[in-house]
């Protein structure tokens, strides 16, 4: 099999089974866990789960992200917050509006929309490759992280790590043929799909679960979240 | 529950049954990153970092994993993921119950704002089930169980204790009243450690003119099932309560300084047993507030003024889990307008004081909870303060105890007892 056999392998019929098996598979994990059963908070309420919740959410996504030194848990943790929160802005921007990627969605999706510069996405796709190098060393070295840091979590920041290598070395035309690591970014692209129905990446999705209960929970109480 | 099933079997049972979505989506979003520890006043004092909250949670997780998730059971299968063990128990009971006291500070922290609190309660009852509670715990619950009373407060000691009270205070204490409007129920702490917390209330409540009643029945609202984690003991402990109030004909209860007891018959009473229909659950903090609101006591204003700075301890289970926050600051910038002045951080963020969740009533813990006082007692001086009111008798237990062990001269009150003391109308019938 030639290399250019290879790339139409790794980004036709098998970019479509990991599509199929990341749908599914993440379907699945989020039907499991509804599946349970929800448990009735049946006290009367105190304050409003409804402004509990938004307030959940202003904090989570507009207040925690940008201003890490809130509730005094930076100092142990400032790995943790700048290069976690490098991390997922770089993975966002890249994924979502490098323009690369925007026509693999325009091409499942059928719509587009505008995209950043590529000065600036790679800048940012440079910024998560350290940044992962940096929670990767603060796996091991803070305490508590290495406590819980298991083949699971190396295995996650491997099955992250490669897609952005492969990506990086792929837009500058660094060290192999253009059609090699396009091939090799296809294919740990695909691993990484299928990788996270398996994983904890899904915490994506159930961000959303837990950022209701703590907003509904703190709500109900009348207590800021 | 079979005597033949493992203490591991039994704990992972306990887990399964207890494990529906709430639990399962909160288990799946955390990131494992480890923030919450800076929010553990027993992590922070002592830098284990198997005090982390989210390595309390690993049993639950672990559980979780072996049983509902798809990747778990092929690893646990395959032999690649260790099987819990009853030595995991073990030594997950020494860090459910002696170090962590479920205050909930950690969800303030978690990114993903999982509730970690709760999640470590679940941990308890699977430990419970299993038989793993510490001795000490074991040996209140039992008590309680047994005698009604985790310190001995039987029928006759209660009806004892209560006519000395009322006699040595020189105030009418109603017992078993019928259609009283409100039952009040103590802890036991209350009862037999700080008795004038009963005069003080009694007092307050007289001098409003409240309609209220203690109970034989329900005497006490210690919830020691609560602390332990199994949900038969809880419901068997509040329903003593809530089936007095029911007799009385009630319309409310009022739970006095107990922080914990508070969240077990305000917010988790309702999920596990029938609630006695109309009948409102509160704390005495919030009573105080409605009365000088309403105008039914007054208080002399600025009379906790004039001895050094007054702050106050937010009690993780009466403010962070309970909701009353401002009532306390509502009835302190009355009784001292000048030398109020808060700890940092306060509030919903407030630091627990160690010896909540029946640390303190374990021996093996005491290293532990003195660490973590040492947080509290740093944050007391930060604000100069030389007096630390709180709403909570356990804390207060606590307190005493800290700073004997500090040797710090650091004054402890309760609420309740400085409202009654500042009452306009208290003048007289209170040799204290």
């Amino acid at each position: 099999m030639s290399w250019h056999e290879f790339l139409r392998f790794v980004r036709g019929p098998l970019f479509e089974v990991a599509l199929l098996v990341f749908v599914a598979g993440l379907a699945y994990r989020i039907f499991r866990v509804v599946a349970l059963g929800w448990r009735h908070e049946r006290a009367p309420a105190m304050g409003s789960r409804a402004g509990g919740v938004v307030t959940s959410y202003a904090k989570g996504i507009g207040i925690w992200p940008f201003v890490p030194w809130v509730r005094d848990t930076f100092r142990g943790n400032a790995v943790t917050f700048l290069a976690g929160g490098l991390f997922h802005l770089g993975l966002f921007v890249v994924i979502l509006l490098g323009t690369a990627h925007m026509l693999v969605w325009k091409s499942l999706l059928g719509f587009g929309w505008p995209t950043l510069p590529l000065p600036i996405v790679d800048f940012l796709a440079a910024g998560v490759i350290v940044a992962m190098a940096a929670l990767l060393i603060n796996r091991f070295t803070q305490p508590v992280v290495r406590k819980i840091t298991g083949p699971a979590e190396i295995a996650n920041w491997v099955f992250v790590f490669l897609p952005m290598l492969t990506g990086y070395l792929m837009t500058h035309h660094l060290f192999f043929r253009y059609e090699v690591l396009y091939s090799l970014h296809m294919l740990t692209v695909d691993a990484l799909l299928i990788w996270i129905p398996f994983s904890l990446i899904p915490h994506f999705a159930f961000y959303f679960f837990s950022r209701t209960i703590h907003g509904s929970q703190f709500g109900r109480r009348a207590v800021t979240p | 529950m079979s005597a033949k099933t493992t203490p591991t079997q039994r704990a992972l049972d306990t887990f399964v049954e207890e494990t529906g979505g709430w639990i399962a989506s909160q288990l799946e979003a955390c990131t494992r990153c480890g923030i919450c520890a800076a929010a553990c006043h027993f992590y922070q004092a002592t830098g284990n970092p198997d005090f982390a909250p989210v390595w309390k949670v690993e049993l639950l997780r672990r559980a979780y994993e072996q049983r509902f998730t798809v990747a778990g059971r092929i690893l646990t299968a395959l032999g690649i993921r260790k099987r819990i063990t009853d030595e995991d128990l073990g030594a997950w009971s020494k860090l459910v119950y002696e170090a962590c006291t479920v205050c909930n500070k950690c969800a303030m922290v978690c990114p993903m704002g999982i509730q970690l609190g709760p999640l470590i309660h679940d941990v308890r009852a699977g430990l419970s089930a299993a038989g793993m509670v510490p001795e000490d715990l074991m040996a209140a619950v039992t008590k309680q169980v047994e005698e009604g009373s985790p310190l001995g407060v039987t029928d006759d000691v209660f009806e004892e204790r209560i006519d000395w009270v009322s006699d040595e205070w020189d105030v009418d204490i109603p017992l078993d009243r019928e259609g009283a409007e409100m039952l009040v129920v103590f802890s036991s702490i209350e009862i037999m450690k700080f008795p004038e917390n009963i005069a003080d209330v009694a007092m307050i409540l007289n001098a409003a003119g409240a309609s209220w009643t203690l109970s034989t029945k329900g005497r006490e609202v210690v919830n020691f099932g609560f602390y332990e984690g199994d949900a038969e003991h809880t419901a068997l402990f509040v329903n003593r309560v809530l089936d007095a109030a029911r007799e009385l004909g009630v319309e409310r209860v009022m739970v006095t300084e107990c922080g914990h007891a508070y969240d077990a018959l305000r917010w988790t009473a309702p999920n596990l047993v029938a609630m006695p229909p109309g009948v409102e659950i509160t704390h005495v903090v919030a009573v105080l507030d409605e009365l000088v609101r309403d105008g039914r006591i007054r208080l002399r204003a600025g009379a906790a003024d004039g001895g050094g700075g007054v702050t106050f301890h937010d009690a993780c289970k009466i403010q962070r889990r309970g909701g009353h926050i401002e009532e306390p600051r509502n009835l302190l910038k009355i009784l001292a307008p000048e030398s109020f002045r808060e700890m940092t951080p306060n509030r919903e963020a407030a630091i627990c004081c160690g010896g909540g969740g029946g640390v303190i009533a374990i021996k093996e813990a005491d290293p532990n909870r003195y660490a973590a006082f040492g947080l509290k007692l740093d944050q007391i001086r930060q604000a100069e303060a030389g007096t630390v009111v709180m709403a909570c008798s356990n804390c207060r237990l606590q307190f005493l105890d800290g700073v004997q062990h500090f040797g710090s001269d650091v004054k402890i009150r309760g609420l309740s007892g400085m409202v009654a003391e500042s009452l306009e109308t208290a003048d007289e019938g209170r040799p204290s």
